[in-house]
């Protein structure tokens, strides 16, 4: 083995070494990963090739972003203002986004049973609600399971900003399993080594570990045991290729950075655009702080939260416009329920699961108009109510994706992308 | 005041000399080990105490130990719950784990109870003692050591969502600080929690007003969040309908909120029991008429506002405050804007008694022996710390139809917790000292789904904190040596008689506490930074910390959300074992690791230190070899390469 490797050009050498290295890991026996590569079956239907999930987290009121509703007493501080589509309006506080409504589909008729964040987190991204026995696995982990695995080195779904709860692959094995990054401004960290380590050293390290993993590894069968030895071997391969460059936000211009606002929504947004571009295929970006209960119209609350998701979500409705790739690329902005129309005595609005609004932009999305209503007093869905589950089975449908599709949980349970949703045909 | 500032210059004095010290001993080492591991001398010995009056200003909990003479009940207690699960084994027709090793039961222990792996000189100790009740005394001490406030402090920081900006300005140190010493000192869980529940005043006045002033202006959720941390029970649905998969209503949500609501976190500026005339308008018109210099009159203005507003920040009852049902209340057993009053959900009663505030009663119902889940939830809770899992899962979301795994156990357990007067060091002293506890953890893989019946403690990753106490243990000599500031540091300077107070008074001990506190926090911490990076325990951190940090990456909660910590692998973790700052600090050569390894003089030798730090065990004859060989082999830093490769093994991840 010594006499091979200085015969070797880099690229072959560092190939070796991440595939020594797998070995010593016993990562060359995941099954899943490998053949998912290779069979991976032909999508039929659906525009959309990659997901842009942003989800604001806390509950964003749908009565002062996209579902206005002027003159009415429960409006509060908001007023509507045009949009670039004549006969839509949307709020005040969100006036770069007023002019990509040529892109977005705004439904106004979500609603959905949970007025808890957690269970509304969680039912909003796996379509079940949550439940003790098993976790339910995210749509991107359902992409790669269901068309295979895209991209060789870097992972399929990445995370930007979500909390640790995010449910990733559920039950799901490793494979699957999202990438998060906790801070966008700081990217993928430690994927240099502080001291030099040779090619040769690392492959050392590497026998050391395998060898003195023996034992436990033997020793113990659980699936969390199994999921670091996956982790390592993903991890080795991407250091391997150098292709975690994507991660890196600072090789972005100053301007472009600006442009989306410095501040990790804007920046995760950025670097969601760039990991659209280097062939990451869903992309997840949590902004959280929408949870208003008090003064909800204060500087730090609704001003400031719309302020940054109008630039960062305008820029990359631009951007992905301009090079060509929303036609490819689903852009969903979600929340977990909506904000009570009737402001409370400390002049904020409480948890509204009856109603609420999301957008959706790209993919083959058709742009300029509203789906779903709700009454006059935002309370309550007045026509074509959609649920979580109707919501992601729209979105698995533009995705291509199978609806009827059964995976079997580890323990023989039964589940489906969207769970029992029905897609929205007339958006689609 | 006059006296502490003197004490403050002299300690001042002294610190600038240490750190002067630690700076020549920096450019010696080339880089790069904070004086954590420099000033210290390997091991506190009688010739060198630790030198607590060179040290800045330290918040330093005061540990109670547990009675030795109590011993006799605690073994008694540990046999019947033995007993009870020996015969729950029978029943299913399952063997037991083996017992644990000497080797793993120190690693264990000291996870359980101080949150991180032991020492050298503390695994050494351990194992080279032949004393019969060796384990029973390390589970005493290791009780009465301030690490078990330190662990179980970042369990309850998640579970209570604990952040140290409560609101945008009630600052958390003194509840934090208060939640430590409470478990320090041992004090009862129902204490605990009543204490929390009947607290009045600003946070640093009772800091366990801390617990409503997290859920400010949130009377609702409050009242969610209370029954489903102590009492297990999840009745957030209620909130706007009845619940669809339990039996509780949104009237009887409604009638448990009614014994918090009329508890407020704010003092009213007209409120005539705190204030003779309305504070707020009077310092800002004395401000605007002293006629303050232009350039910095709205930037003072807004500073003075801060810590009036601060200063008024003060849980109180407002009796008479009247909760209604909601204008869309849509079931027959009410009406609209009907006023509520307050009634238990479950158990007896409330004894409301007239002219008190009935929050006082609600915290009476909540924390008696008669209520019944209060003693069941917490039992419940600390059972899963030791052994990985409850016997009732999950353990905050109980029906009347719940049944635990072993249902004779679980109310002997519920009777000892009860027995205890909710002390919950004993009641842990008596769940490590099972022989149910001190089994080897299970090998095969088992998943939420499955039924579990507890041959041994379930195998678990240790908790992102754990792993990052750990790599501490490894790299600094004294881990403890960092602490947070003392709360009194901040509120002693920005307490307010809001009566008596003038802006000049405020505003000049706006400029004290800026001066004195917030400036000196870099210089305070500066000595601990390795490569940027704050190297203090986790419960020494601020909350939540920032994204991206190790412990974040390795699941810690960002404290949005009630018991929202994970243990799932993932890549940036690999990467933080790889290349990150604290796996490095254990390579550089004035670790604890290496000052240990500096005391050996053959391969053999410095093998098994190596392994008896990382793992806690003894290698096996092939490792030895193979790590004899690698270090015989290389070059300088011959450890580095084998130090590297256990902390990257999964076995130092694991708690087995």
């Amino acid at each position: 083995m010594k006499d091979i490797l200085p015969q070797l050009n880099d690229f072959d050498r560092r190939a070796f070494v991440a595939a020594s290295a797998r070995m010593a890991f016993g990562v060359g026996l995941l099954p899943a990963l490998e053949s998912a590569v290779a069979a991976a079956p032909e999508a039929t239907g659906g525009k959309a090739k990659r997901l842009v999930y942003l989800f604001m987290a806390g509950a964003m009121s749908h009565l002062d972003t996209f579902d206005l509703k002027p003159g009415h007493e429960n409006q509060g501080e908001t007023r509507p203002i045009a949009t670039s589509v004549p006969g839509m309006q949307v709020s005040h506080f969100l006036p770069m986004l007023s002019q990509h409504f040529d892109k977005l589909t705004v439904i106004r008729s979500m609603n959905t049973p949970t007025g808890a964040h957690l269970p509304g987190e969680y039912l909003m991204r796996t379509s079940y609600e949550q439940i003790a026995t098993t976790q339910h696995p995210t749509i991107g982990p359902w992409i790669q399971r269901l068309k295979g695995r895209q991209n060789r080195t870097l992972p399929d779904t990445v995370l930007i900003s979500t909390p640790v709860t995010h449910p990733g692959a559920g039950f799901m094995e490793p494979a699957y399993s999202p990438l998060p990054i906790g801070d966008p401004n700081r990217g993928l960290e430690n994927t240099k080594s502080p001291t030099e380590v040779t090619d040769r050293e690392f492959d050392r390290r590497m026998s050391l570990v395998n060898r003195f993993n023996l034992q436990f590894r033997r020793k113990f069968k659980s699936q969390d045991v199994q999921a670091y030895s996956d982790f390592y071997g993903q991890t080795i391969d991407m250091l391997a290729s150098e292709e975690f460059r994507a991660f890196d936000l600072n090789l972005e211009s100053e301007e472009d950075r600006d442009r989306y606002g410095r501040n990790q929504f804007g920046q995760g947004c950025l670097l969601a655009r760039r990991l659209i571009e280097n062939n990451v295929r869903c992309v997840e970006v949590s902004f959280d702080g929408w949870d208003m209960h008090r003064d909800i119209y204060s500087g730090e609350l609704l001003p400031a939260r719309t302020r940054v998701m109008d630039r960062a979500v305008s820029n990359l409705l631009t951007d992905l416009s301009t090079k060509g790739l929303l036609d490819e690329t689903l852009v969903v902005l979600a929340t977990e329920f909506g904000r009570s129309p009737v402001m409370n005595e400390n002049a904020g609005r409480d948890h509204h699961p009856a109603a609420y609004s999301i957008c959706l932009a790209g993919g083959g999305i058709a742009g300029g108009r509203y789906y779903g209503k709700s009454d006059a007093a935002a309370h309550r869905v007045d026509e074509d109510g959609v649920l979580p589950a109707d919501l992601n089975a729209t979105i698995a449908t533009a995705l291509g994706l199978p609806l009827t599709t059964t995976i079997m949980s580890p323990d023989g349970r039964p589940f489906k992308v969207a769970h029992d949703g029905v897609p929205i045909a007339a958006i689609l | 005041m006059s006296v502490r500032r003197c004490n403050g210059s002299a300690g001042h004095l002294r610190r600038f000399i240490v750190f002067r010290m630690s700076v020549v001993a920096l450019t010696v080492a080339a880089w790069s080990v904070p004086y954590g591991i420099e000033a210290a001398p390997p091991e506190h010995g009688p010739d060198h105490p630790p030198q607590d009056s060179q040290l800045p200003d330290r918040f330093v909990v005061k540990s109670s130990p547990v009675d030795p003479a109590r011993i006799q009940q605690v073994s008694a207690s540990a046999q019947e719950i033995d007993r009870l699960v020996n015969l729950n084994l029978m029943k299913h027709g399952i063997q037991p784990n083996p017992d644990v090793t000497d080797e793993q039961f120190v690693r264990r222990i000291y996870l359980d109870i101080t949150g991180t792996i032991p020492s050298y000189q503390q695994t050494r100790e351990f194992l080279d003692s032949r004393h019969p009740d060796r384990r029973q005394a390390l589970i005493d001490e290791l009780l009465g050591s301030d690490g078990y406030a330190s662990h179980y402090f970042n369990y309850w920081a998640d579970v209570l969502r604990y952040i140290d900006y409560l609101t945008r300005n009630v600052w958390g140190e003194p509840y934090r600080q208060w939640i430590k010493q409470s478990l320090a000192e041992n004090k009862p869980w129902d204490r605990i929690v009543s204490e929390m529940i009947t607290a009045e005043g600003r946070v640093w006045d009772d800091p366990a007003a801390g617990y409503f002033q997290r859920d400010a202006g949130m009377p609702l959720d409050n009242m969610s969040n209370t029954v489903r941390v102590f009492l297990g029970t999840q009745i957030g649905c209620a909130q706007c309908h009845d619940h669809p998969f339990d039996r509780w209503t949104q009237q009887e949500f409604y009638q448990m909120t009614a014994f918090t609501y009329s508890m407020v976190t704010r003092a009213h500026p007209r409120d005539e029991r705190f204030y003779t005339t309305d504070p707020v308008t009077r310092l800002t018109e004395e401000y605007f008429v002293s006629n303050p210099p232009q350039e910095t009159r709205q930037t003072n203005y807004l500073r003075m506002r801060e810590i009036i507003g601060a200063n008024m920040n003060l849980v109180n009852d407002q009796i008479g405050r009247e909760l209604r049902l909601p204008h869309d209340y849509a079931y027959s057993n009410g009406k609209p804007h009907q006023v509520i009053k307050p009634q238990t959900m479950l158990g007896k009663p409330a004894d409301l008694a007239p002219g008190e505030p009935p929050r006082r009663a609600f915290a009476r119902w909540l924390t008696s022996k008669d209520n019944p889940r209060f003693a069941l939830v917490i039992a419940n809770r600390l059972w899963k710390q030791a052994f990985g899992r409850g016997q009732i899962e999950p353990v905050d979301d109980l029906t009347d139809e719940t049944v635990a795994e072993n249902p004779e156990l679980m109310v002997f357990l519920e009777a000892e917790m009860k027995r205890l007067n909710f002390d919950m060091k004993e009641y842990l002293r008596i769940l490590f000292n099972t022989q149910a506890y001190q089994r080897q953890a299970s090998t095969e893989n088992v998943t939420a789904a499955d039924q579990y019946h507890f041959p041994g403690p379930l195998l678990r990753r240790m908790t992102a904190e754990q792993v990052w106490d750990s790599l501490l243990t490894l790299a600094l000599v004294d881990p403890y040596r960092f602490r947070e500031l003392p709360s009194t540091k901040r509120s002693e300077l920005l307490t307010a008689d809001l009566n008596t107070a003038t802006p000049e008074s405020i505003l000049a001990a706006a400029d004290s506490y800026v001066k004195n506190v917030s400036r000196k926090q870099g210089e305070r911490e500066k000595p601990y930074r390795y490569r940027g990076v704050l190297m203090g325990r986790a419960s020494e951190l601020p909350s939540p910390v920032e994204a991206g940090h190790f412990l974040r990456t390795f699941g810690q909660s960002d404290r949005q959300l009630i018991s929202a910590s994970s243990q799932a692998a993932s890549v940036p973790q690999v990467l933080y074992l790889f290349n990150g700052p604290l796996a490095q600090l254990i390579l550089e050569k004035g670790s604890a690791l290496n000052q240990n390894l500096a005391q050996t003089h053959t391969a053999e030798e410095a093998a098994q230190t190596i392994f008896l730090s990382i793992l806690n065990r003894l290698p096996d004859p092939d490792e030895t070899r193979l790590t004899v060989d690698e270090i015989t082999q290389t070059e300088a830093a011959s450890y580095g390469n084998v130090i590297w490769a256990l902390l990257n093994t999964h076995e130092f991840l694991f708690i087995q």
